[in-house]
Protein backbone atom coordinates (compact mmCIF):
# COMPACT_ATOMS: atom_id res chain seq x y z
CA UNK A 1 0.00 0.00 0.00
CA UNK A 2 1.13 3.61 -0.65
CA UNK A 3 1.49 5.72 1.67
CA UNK A 4 -0.84 9.31 1.01
CA UNK A 5 0.67 12.32 -0.18
CA UNK A 6 0.45 14.62 2.20
CA UNK A 7 -1.74 17.99 1.06
CA UNK A 8 -1.34 21.57 1.19
CA UNK A 9 -4.26 23.48 2.87
CA UNK A 10 -5.83 26.05 0.98
CA UNK A 11 -7.00 24.91 -2.06
CA UNK A 12 -9.99 26.56 -3.45
CA UNK A 13 -12.20 25.21 -6.11
CA UNK A 14 -11.43 25.01 -9.64
CA UNK A 15 -7.94 27.00 -9.62
CA UNK A 16 -6.08 25.22 -6.40
CA UNK A 17 -3.69 26.83 -5.02
CA UNK A 18 -3.11 29.24 -7.76
CA UNK A 19 -4.15 32.71 -6.31
CA UNK A 20 -1.81 32.55 -3.53
CA UNK A 21 0.81 30.50 -5.73
CA UNK A 22 0.79 33.64 -8.13
CA UNK A 23 1.18 35.99 -5.07
CA UNK A 24 4.52 35.07 -3.84
CA UNK A 25 5.58 31.64 -5.32
CA UNK A 26 8.46 31.25 -2.63
CA UNK A 27 6.94 32.05 0.05
CA UNK A 28 3.84 29.44 -1.12
CA UNK A 29 6.17 26.42 -1.38
CA UNK A 30 8.21 27.11 1.93
CA UNK A 31 5.01 27.40 3.35
CA UNK A 32 3.84 23.93 2.20
CA UNK A 33 6.97 22.15 2.79
CA UNK A 34 6.42 23.31 6.86
CA UNK A 35 3.09 22.13 6.93
CA UNK A 36 3.63 18.84 4.73
CA UNK A 37 7.20 17.69 4.85
CA UNK A 38 9.91 16.57 1.97
CA UNK A 39 6.85 15.70 -0.07
CA UNK A 40 4.05 18.43 -0.42
CA UNK A 41 0.86 18.27 -2.86
CA UNK A 42 -0.59 21.22 -4.35
CA UNK A 43 -2.77 21.97 -6.85
CA UNK A 44 -2.35 24.76 -10.16
CA UNK A 45 -5.72 25.00 -12.23
CA UNK A 46 -6.42 21.61 -11.53
CA UNK A 47 -2.98 20.21 -12.14
CA UNK A 48 -1.69 18.47 -9.20
CA UNK A 49 1.82 19.57 -8.37
CA UNK A 50 4.03 17.45 -5.58
CA UNK A 51 7.00 19.30 -3.98
CA UNK A 52 10.12 17.44 -3.33
CA UNK A 53 12.45 18.93 -1.14
CA UNK A 54 15.26 18.06 1.60
CA UNK A 55 18.18 16.62 0.56
CA UNK A 56 17.46 13.14 0.06
CA UNK A 57 13.80 13.84 -1.73
CA UNK A 58 15.78 16.22 -3.82
CA UNK A 59 18.09 13.31 -4.74
CA UNK A 60 15.44 11.18 -5.59
CA UNK A 61 13.84 13.71 -8.46
CA UNK A 62 17.52 14.50 -9.80
CA UNK A 63 18.54 10.62 -9.85
CA UNK A 64 14.69 9.64 -11.71
CA UNK A 65 15.33 8.10 -15.30
CA UNK A 66 13.88 10.29 -18.25
CA UNK A 67 10.97 7.57 -18.65
CA UNK A 68 10.11 7.83 -14.94
CA UNK A 69 10.22 11.84 -14.59
CA UNK A 70 10.31 13.31 -17.64
CA UNK A 71 11.33 17.29 -19.22
CA UNK A 72 9.98 17.62 -22.50
CA UNK A 73 6.08 18.97 -21.19
CA UNK A 74 7.75 21.47 -18.93
CA UNK A 75 9.21 22.91 -22.32
CA UNK A 76 5.96 23.11 -24.69
CA UNK A 77 6.43 26.81 -24.60
CA UNK A 78 9.98 26.81 -25.51
CA UNK A 79 10.19 24.32 -28.78
CA UNK A 80 8.98 27.13 -31.36
CA UNK A 81 11.75 29.55 -30.26
CA UNK A 82 14.27 26.29 -30.32
CA UNK A 83 12.46 25.46 -33.64
CA UNK A 84 10.57 21.99 -34.78
CA UNK A 85 12.74 18.78 -34.48
CA UNK A 86 15.25 20.29 -32.10
CA UNK A 87 15.36 19.47 -28.38
CA UNK A 88 12.46 18.54 -26.90
CA UNK A 89 10.41 18.35 -29.73
CA UNK A 90 12.13 15.15 -30.91
CA UNK A 91 12.38 11.83 -29.95
CA UNK A 92 14.27 10.75 -26.37
CA UNK A 93 16.90 9.36 -28.87
CA UNK A 94 17.23 12.08 -30.51
CA UNK A 95 16.68 14.65 -27.64
CA UNK A 96 19.49 12.61 -25.74
CA UNK A 97 22.06 12.90 -28.30
CA UNK A 98 21.57 16.88 -28.82
CA UNK A 99 21.98 17.66 -25.22
CA UNK A 100 25.30 15.48 -25.63
CA UNK A 101 26.75 17.74 -28.49
CA UNK A 102 25.40 20.76 -26.73
CA UNK A 103 27.11 19.55 -23.63
CA UNK A 104 30.23 18.91 -25.57
CA UNK A 105 30.56 22.69 -26.54
CA UNK A 106 31.04 23.19 -22.85
CA UNK A 107 33.17 20.76 -21.91
CA UNK A 108 37.09 21.71 -20.98
CA UNK A 109 38.62 22.10 -24.38
CA UNK A 110 36.33 24.52 -25.08
CA UNK A 111 36.81 26.65 -22.18
CA UNK A 112 40.09 26.98 -21.89
CA UNK A 113 39.44 29.51 -24.78
CA UNK A 114 36.54 30.88 -23.13
CA UNK A 115 38.40 32.55 -20.10
CA UNK A 116 40.54 34.94 -22.29
CA UNK A 117 37.55 35.59 -24.31
CA UNK A 118 34.86 36.84 -21.72
CA UNK A 119 37.52 38.74 -20.21
CA UNK A 120 38.21 40.66 -23.41
CA UNK A 121 34.34 41.24 -23.71
CA UNK A 122 34.47 42.96 -20.45
CA UNK A 123 36.97 45.27 -20.78
CA UNK A 124 35.42 46.33 -24.03
CA UNK A 125 32.15 47.12 -22.36
CA UNK A 126 33.61 48.55 -19.33
CA UNK A 127 35.73 51.38 -21.62
CA UNK A 128 32.28 52.47 -22.48
CA UNK A 129 31.59 53.65 -18.58
CA UNK A 130 33.94 56.69 -18.37
CA UNK A 131 35.51 57.59 -15.38
CA UNK A 132 33.06 57.56 -13.04
CA UNK A 133 29.14 57.93 -12.67
CA UNK A 134 26.06 55.93 -11.77
CA UNK A 135 24.74 52.30 -13.51
CA UNK A 136 21.42 50.63 -13.63
CA UNK A 137 22.88 47.00 -13.62
CA UNK A 138 20.16 44.74 -14.25
CA UNK A 139 20.37 46.14 -17.58
CA UNK A 140 24.00 46.65 -18.09
CA UNK A 141 24.37 42.67 -17.30
CA UNK A 142 21.99 41.72 -19.83
CA UNK A 143 23.49 43.66 -22.15
CA UNK A 144 27.44 42.51 -21.10
CA UNK A 145 26.04 38.63 -20.56
CA UNK A 146 24.67 38.90 -24.17
CA UNK A 147 27.80 39.81 -25.72
CA UNK A 148 29.85 37.42 -23.81
CA UNK A 149 27.57 34.71 -24.58
CA UNK A 150 27.70 35.54 -28.25
CA UNK A 151 31.40 35.25 -28.19
CA UNK A 152 31.78 32.34 -27.32
CA UNK A 153 29.05 30.45 -28.85
CA UNK A 154 29.17 32.24 -31.88
CA UNK A 155 32.61 33.08 -32.22
CA UNK A 156 34.62 36.40 -32.06
CA UNK A 157 34.62 37.51 -35.52
CA UNK A 158 30.74 37.29 -35.52
CA UNK A 159 30.40 39.55 -32.90
CA UNK A 160 33.00 41.91 -34.11
CA UNK A 161 30.22 42.30 -37.06
CA UNK A 162 27.57 42.01 -34.45
CA UNK A 163 24.58 43.87 -35.83
CA UNK A 164 21.51 45.55 -33.78
CA UNK A 165 19.80 43.31 -36.17
CA UNK A 166 20.32 39.98 -33.92
CA UNK A 167 19.81 41.71 -30.57
CA UNK A 168 16.58 42.78 -31.96
CA UNK A 169 15.80 39.24 -33.36
CA UNK A 170 17.04 37.60 -29.94
CA UNK A 171 14.64 40.08 -27.64
CA UNK A 172 11.98 38.97 -30.39
CA UNK A 173 12.13 35.52 -28.90
CA UNK A 174 12.85 36.38 -25.38
CA UNK A 175 9.49 38.36 -25.78
CA UNK A 176 7.53 35.21 -26.54
CA UNK A 177 8.00 33.64 -23.26
CA UNK A 178 4.72 34.48 -21.88
CA UNK A 179 2.59 32.04 -19.43
CA UNK A 180 0.19 32.03 -22.38
CA UNK A 181 3.06 30.29 -24.25
CA UNK A 182 2.89 27.70 -21.96
CA UNK A 183 -0.98 26.13 -22.74
CA UNK A 184 -0.58 26.63 -26.17
CA UNK A 185 2.21 28.47 -28.15
CA UNK A 186 1.18 28.44 -31.72
CA UNK A 187 -2.41 30.88 -30.27
CA UNK A 188 -2.22 33.99 -33.21
CA UNK A 189 -0.93 36.48 -30.75
CA UNK A 190 1.49 39.24 -31.95
CA UNK A 191 4.56 38.25 -29.67
CA UNK A 192 3.97 34.69 -31.42
CA UNK A 193 4.55 35.98 -34.77
CA UNK A 194 7.25 38.06 -34.07
CA UNK A 195 9.03 35.20 -32.58
CA UNK A 196 8.45 33.00 -35.51
CA UNK A 197 9.76 35.42 -37.97
CA UNK A 198 12.88 36.22 -35.43
CA UNK A 199 13.40 32.57 -35.16
CA UNK A 200 13.43 31.94 -39.51
CA UNK A 201 15.84 35.10 -39.66
CA UNK A 202 18.19 34.38 -37.19
CA UNK A 203 18.19 30.42 -39.00
CA UNK A 204 19.03 32.33 -42.01
CA UNK A 205 22.01 34.60 -40.82
CA UNK A 206 23.12 31.05 -38.84
CA UNK A 207 22.78 29.23 -41.99
CA UNK A 208 25.09 31.92 -43.53
CA UNK A 209 28.25 31.61 -40.82
CA UNK A 210 28.46 27.83 -41.44
CA UNK A 211 28.37 28.26 -45.06
CA UNK A 212 31.42 30.76 -44.68
CA UNK A 213 33.34 28.59 -42.16
CA UNK A 214 32.90 25.40 -44.37
CA UNK A 215 34.39 27.06 -46.92
CA UNK A 216 37.19 28.60 -45.35
CA UNK A 217 40.37 26.43 -43.83
CA UNK A 218 40.21 28.34 -40.36
CA UNK A 219 40.26 27.03 -36.83
CA UNK A 220 37.51 27.94 -34.61
CA UNK A 221 37.05 26.88 -30.71
CA UNK A 222 33.77 27.79 -30.33
CA UNK A 223 30.28 26.12 -29.72
CA UNK A 224 29.18 26.82 -33.42
CA UNK A 225 32.38 25.17 -34.15
CA UNK A 226 31.63 22.35 -31.84
CA UNK A 227 27.64 21.93 -33.06
CA UNK A 228 29.19 22.29 -37.27
CA UNK A 229 31.83 19.01 -36.15
CA UNK A 230 29.39 16.97 -34.37
CA UNK A 231 27.76 13.86 -35.49
CA UNK A 232 24.74 12.18 -34.57
CA UNK A 233 25.36 8.38 -33.88
CA UNK A 234 23.82 7.16 -37.55
CA UNK A 235 27.12 9.53 -38.59
CA UNK A 236 24.77 12.41 -40.10
CA UNK A 237 25.56 15.57 -39.21
CA UNK A 238 23.27 18.65 -37.55
CA UNK A 239 21.22 20.77 -40.19
CA UNK A 240 21.85 24.56 -40.04
CA UNK A 241 18.16 24.38 -38.46
CA UNK A 242 19.45 22.60 -35.63
CA UNK A 243 22.34 23.80 -34.95
CA UNK A 244 20.19 27.32 -35.21
CA UNK A 245 17.98 25.77 -32.49
CA UNK A 246 20.85 24.07 -30.09
CA UNK A 247 22.36 27.90 -30.30
CA UNK A 248 19.59 29.32 -29.32
CA UNK A 249 19.02 26.89 -26.45
CA UNK A 250 22.25 27.36 -25.49
CA UNK A 251 21.98 31.29 -25.18
CA UNK A 252 19.02 30.78 -23.99
CA UNK A 253 20.22 28.77 -20.55
CA UNK A 254 22.28 31.05 -19.99
CA UNK A 255 21.48 34.57 -20.61
CA UNK A 256 18.92 35.45 -17.80
CA UNK A 257 20.51 32.92 -15.24
CA UNK A 258 23.88 34.17 -15.52
CA UNK A 259 23.05 38.18 -15.55
CA UNK A 260 21.05 37.83 -12.78
CA UNK A 261 23.51 36.30 -10.50
CA UNK A 262 26.25 39.03 -11.85
CA UNK A 263 23.60 41.53 -10.77
CA UNK A 264 23.06 40.20 -6.94
CA UNK A 265 27.37 39.29 -6.96
CA UNK A 266 27.84 42.61 -7.18
CA UNK A 267 25.38 43.69 -4.17
CA UNK A 268 26.38 40.92 -2.27
CA UNK A 269 29.73 41.88 -2.77
CA UNK A 270 28.82 45.81 -1.80
CA UNK A 271 26.31 44.55 0.91
CA UNK A 272 29.38 42.20 2.30
CA UNK A 273 32.77 44.42 2.57
CA UNK A 274 34.42 42.31 4.35
CA UNK A 275 34.06 39.44 2.11
CA UNK A 276 34.76 41.50 -0.99
CA UNK A 277 37.99 42.39 0.93
CA UNK A 278 38.94 38.84 0.97
CA UNK A 279 38.40 37.84 -2.53
CA UNK A 280 39.96 41.23 -3.62
CA UNK A 281 42.87 39.69 -1.43
CA UNK A 282 43.24 36.89 -3.77
CA UNK A 283 42.71 38.55 -6.79
CA UNK A 284 45.93 40.58 -5.88
CA UNK A 285 47.74 37.50 -5.22
CA UNK A 286 46.40 35.78 -8.45
CA UNK A 287 47.22 38.88 -10.10
CA UNK A 288 50.43 39.79 -8.50
CA UNK A 289 52.34 39.55 -11.42
CA UNK A 290 50.14 41.23 -14.00
CA UNK A 291 49.09 38.49 -15.30
CA UNK A 292 46.05 37.58 -17.87
CA UNK A 293 42.60 36.54 -16.94
CA UNK A 294 43.13 32.70 -18.44
CA UNK A 295 41.20 29.94 -17.59
CA UNK A 296 44.25 28.51 -15.77
CA UNK A 297 43.86 31.54 -13.44
CA UNK A 298 40.02 31.60 -12.71
CA UNK A 299 40.68 27.78 -11.75
CA UNK A 300 42.69 28.95 -8.85
CA UNK A 301 40.17 31.61 -7.24
CA UNK A 302 38.33 29.48 -4.02
CA UNK A 303 37.19 32.46 -1.92
CA UNK A 304 36.14 33.64 -5.36
CA UNK A 305 34.45 30.64 -6.58
CA UNK A 306 32.73 30.06 -2.37
CA UNK A 307 31.86 33.59 -3.00
CA UNK A 308 30.07 33.22 -6.20
CA UNK A 309 28.02 29.98 -4.16
CA UNK A 310 27.06 31.99 -1.87
CA UNK A 311 24.98 34.11 -3.95
CA UNK A 312 24.06 31.52 -6.08
CA UNK A 313 22.38 29.71 -2.86
CA UNK A 314 20.71 32.91 -1.57
CA UNK A 315 19.43 34.12 -5.11
CA UNK A 316 19.13 30.65 -7.82
CA UNK A 317 18.20 31.98 -10.61
CA UNK A 318 15.89 29.44 -11.20
CA UNK A 319 13.24 29.05 -8.23
CA UNK A 320 11.44 25.71 -9.30
CA UNK A 321 12.44 23.04 -11.65
CA UNK A 322 9.61 20.95 -13.27
CA UNK A 323 9.19 17.52 -14.11
CA UNK A 324 6.34 15.34 -15.47
CA UNK A 325 5.56 11.91 -14.15
CA UNK A 326 5.53 9.32 -16.72
CA UNK A 327 5.31 6.05 -15.19
CA UNK A 328 3.92 6.20 -11.38
CA UNK A 329 7.52 7.12 -9.38
CA UNK A 330 7.68 6.19 -6.27
CA UNK A 331 9.68 7.80 -3.25
CA UNK A 332 10.15 6.25 0.50
CA UNK A 333 6.74 4.17 0.41
CA UNK A 334 4.82 7.06 -1.35
CA UNK A 335 3.87 6.75 -5.34
CA UNK A 336 3.36 9.71 -6.80
CA UNK A 337 1.08 8.79 -10.16
CA UNK A 338 1.15 9.25 -13.71
CA UNK A 339 0.19 12.60 -14.97
CA UNK A 340 1.59 14.67 -11.67
CA UNK A 341 3.96 17.04 -12.00
CA UNK A 342 7.08 17.14 -9.68
CA UNK A 343 9.17 19.96 -8.66
CA UNK A 344 12.23 20.50 -7.31
CA UNK A 345 13.00 23.79 -5.74
CA UNK A 346 16.29 25.26 -5.39
CA UNK A 347 14.48 28.26 -3.50
CA UNK A 348 13.24 25.75 -0.77
CA UNK A 349 16.29 23.77 -1.12
CA UNK A 350 18.97 26.25 -0.19
CA UNK A 351 16.67 27.78 3.00
CA UNK A 352 16.11 24.93 4.97
CA UNK A 353 17.77 25.70 8.52
CA UNK A 354 18.73 22.00 9.27
CA UNK A 355 20.93 22.12 6.17
CA UNK A 356 21.98 25.66 5.94
CA UNK A 357 21.97 27.22 9.48
CA UNK A 358 20.71 30.51 9.62
CA UNK A 359 19.76 29.99 6.12
CA UNK A 360 18.79 33.93 5.28
CA UNK A 361 22.48 35.28 6.64
CA UNK A 362 25.11 35.92 3.61
CA UNK A 363 28.33 33.67 4.57
CA UNK A 364 31.04 32.97 2.02
CA UNK A 365 32.27 30.69 5.01
CA UNK A 366 29.49 28.26 5.21
CA UNK A 367 31.08 24.62 4.95
CA UNK A 368 29.55 22.96 2.03
CA UNK A 369 26.93 20.55 3.23
CA UNK A 370 27.98 16.99 3.08
CA UNK A 371 24.93 15.72 1.10
CA UNK A 372 25.39 16.35 -2.95
CA UNK A 373 22.23 17.17 -3.56
CA UNK A 374 21.91 20.08 -0.39
CA UNK A 375 23.06 22.54 -2.76
CA UNK A 376 21.19 22.15 -6.04
CA UNK A 377 21.51 25.68 -7.70
CA UNK A 378 21.82 23.75 -10.72
CA UNK A 379 20.03 21.19 -10.54
CA UNK A 380 21.63 17.61 -10.31
CA UNK A 381 21.81 14.41 -11.91
CA UNK A 382 21.86 13.65 -15.67
CA UNK A 383 19.97 17.10 -16.44
CA UNK A 384 22.40 19.34 -14.27
CA UNK A 385 22.70 22.59 -15.85
CA UNK A 386 25.56 21.25 -18.50
CA UNK A 387 26.47 25.13 -18.16
CA UNK A 388 27.39 24.92 -14.73
CA UNK A 389 31.30 24.99 -14.84
CA UNK A 390 30.64 27.86 -17.65
CA UNK A 391 28.22 29.58 -15.75
CA UNK A 392 31.10 29.79 -12.68
CA UNK A 393 34.35 30.32 -15.29
CA UNK A 394 32.33 33.56 -17.06
CA UNK A 395 31.32 34.77 -13.18
CA UNK A 396 35.08 34.82 -12.22
CA UNK A 397 36.21 36.39 -15.19
CA UNK A 398 33.85 39.11 -15.08
CA UNK A 399 34.53 39.62 -11.53
CA UNK A 400 38.12 39.48 -11.67
CA UNK A 401 37.77 42.41 -14.47
CA UNK A 402 35.37 44.27 -12.73
CA UNK A 403 37.03 44.23 -9.11
CA UNK A 404 40.15 45.04 -10.49
CA UNK A 405 39.61 47.79 -12.29
CA UNK A 406 36.85 49.64 -10.72
CA UNK A 407 35.67 50.59 -7.21
CA UNK A 408 31.93 50.20 -6.76
CA UNK A 409 29.28 51.22 -4.30
CA UNK A 410 25.61 51.05 -3.33
CA UNK A 411 23.48 54.19 -4.64
CA UNK A 412 20.67 52.91 -2.53
CA UNK A 413 19.99 51.79 0.47
CA UNK A 414 21.31 47.77 1.24
CA UNK A 415 18.10 46.39 1.88
CA UNK A 416 16.33 48.09 -1.08
CA UNK A 417 17.88 45.62 -3.51
CA UNK A 418 15.20 42.62 -4.27
CA UNK A 419 13.87 39.73 -6.41
CA UNK A 420 10.89 40.45 -8.81
CA UNK A 421 9.02 37.38 -8.38
CA UNK A 422 5.91 38.77 -10.58
CA UNK A 423 7.08 36.76 -14.25
CA UNK A 424 7.87 33.30 -15.09
CA UNK A 425 11.56 33.12 -13.65
CA UNK A 426 12.80 35.34 -10.61
CA UNK A 427 14.76 37.84 -11.57
CA UNK A 428 16.65 41.05 -9.95
CA UNK A 429 14.15 43.91 -9.61
CA UNK A 430 15.19 47.19 -11.69
CA UNK A 431 16.60 49.38 -10.88
CA UNK A 432 19.36 48.00 -9.38
CA UNK A 433 22.04 51.13 -9.01
CA UNK A 434 25.65 51.01 -8.16
CA UNK A 435 27.92 54.22 -8.32
CA UNK A 436 31.51 53.36 -9.94
CA UNK A 437 35.05 54.97 -10.01
CA UNK A 438 37.65 53.59 -12.87
CA UNK A 439 40.74 52.90 -10.32
CA UNK A 440 44.05 54.77 -11.54
CA UNK A 441 46.57 52.85 -12.91
CA UNK B 1 43.47 5.64 -1.31
CA UNK B 2 40.80 4.26 -3.77
CA UNK B 3 39.13 6.29 -6.43
CA UNK B 4 35.44 6.04 -6.60
CA UNK B 5 33.36 7.76 -9.60
CA UNK B 6 29.18 8.18 -9.70
CA UNK B 7 29.17 7.67 -13.31
CA UNK B 8 25.54 8.83 -13.25
CA UNK B 9 26.74 12.32 -12.64
CA UNK B 10 28.99 12.40 -15.13
CA UNK B 11 28.34 14.59 -18.28
CA UNK B 12 31.75 14.34 -19.80
CA UNK B 13 33.25 18.16 -18.50
CA UNK B 14 37.01 16.46 -18.21
CA UNK B 15 38.76 18.52 -16.15
CA UNK B 16 39.62 15.02 -14.22
CA UNK B 17 41.27 14.57 -17.83
CA UNK B 18 43.42 17.19 -17.61
CA UNK B 19 44.36 17.48 -14.07
CA UNK B 20 45.18 13.85 -13.85
CA UNK B 21 45.42 11.92 -17.44
CA UNK B 22 47.10 9.33 -15.56
CA UNK B 23 44.18 8.44 -13.66
CA UNK B 24 41.32 9.53 -15.44
CA UNK B 25 40.30 8.94 -19.20
CA UNK B 26 36.62 10.58 -20.66
CA UNK B 27 35.21 8.39 -23.52
CA UNK B 28 32.32 8.34 -25.63
CA UNK B 29 29.61 6.54 -24.87
CA UNK B 30 26.40 5.68 -26.63
CA UNK B 31 23.30 7.18 -26.27
CA UNK B 32 24.81 9.38 -23.45
CA UNK B 33 27.35 11.91 -22.61
CA UNK B 34 31.16 11.10 -22.59
CA UNK B 35 32.15 9.76 -19.08
CA UNK B 36 34.69 9.23 -17.09
CA UNK B 37 36.56 6.56 -17.03
CA UNK B 38 39.00 5.11 -14.27
CA UNK B 39 42.37 3.83 -15.79
CA UNK B 40 43.91 3.32 -12.00
CA UNK B 41 41.66 2.62 -9.02
CA UNK B 42 44.47 2.76 -6.64
CA UNK B 43 46.86 5.29 -7.96
CA UNK B 44 50.07 5.85 -6.14
CA UNK B 45 50.78 8.12 -3.31
CA UNK B 46 52.85 10.32 -5.88
CA UNK B 47 49.74 11.26 -7.90
CA UNK B 48 47.72 12.00 -4.91
CA UNK B 49 48.01 15.95 -5.20
CA UNK B 50 47.28 15.30 -8.92
CA UNK B 51 44.28 13.34 -8.36
CA UNK B 52 43.03 15.69 -5.80
CA UNK B 53 43.17 18.58 -7.84
CA UNK B 54 40.83 16.75 -10.40
CA UNK B 55 38.21 15.96 -7.23
CA UNK B 56 38.17 19.86 -6.89
CA UNK B 57 37.87 20.56 -9.95
CA UNK B 58 35.52 18.30 -11.34
CA UNK B 59 32.11 20.78 -11.76
CA UNK B 60 29.73 17.49 -11.03
CA UNK B 61 31.35 15.92 -7.93
CA UNK B 62 31.60 12.91 -9.83
CA UNK B 63 34.91 11.66 -7.98
CA UNK B 64 35.42 10.56 -4.40
CA UNK B 65 38.61 8.97 -2.52
CA UNK B 66 38.05 6.09 -0.09
CA UNK B 67 41.65 6.25 1.94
Amino acid sequence: MSKPIPKASGAKPEVGHMEEYQINQPAFLKRIRAECGDLAEYNLMGQPHVLMSGPDAQEAWCRAPDEVLGQSAAYKGIVPIFGKGVLFDTTLDRLKQQLKIQVDALRYQNMKAYAQVIADEVRDFTNQWGESGELEMVDEFLRMTLYTSTSCLLGVDFRRNMTDEFSELYRDLEHAVIAIAFIDPYLPLPEFEARDKARARLGEIVEEIVAKRRASKEEYTDALNTFMTSTYTDGSTLSPHEITGLLIATMFAGHHTSSGTATWTLIEFLRNPQFMEEVKQELAEVFADGGEVSHHAMRGMPKMEAFIREVLRIHPPLSTLIRVVEQDFEYQGTIIPKGYRVVMSPGVAHKIAEVFPDPERFDMHRPEPEHLFAWVAFGGGRHKCAGNAFAILQLKAIFATLLLDFDFSLADAADEYMDDHSGMTVKPKAPMTVRFTRKKK
Amino acid sequence: MRIKVDVDLCQGHSVCVEECPEVFDVREQAGSYHQVVVLMEQPPEALREKVMNAVRGCPNRVIRIEE
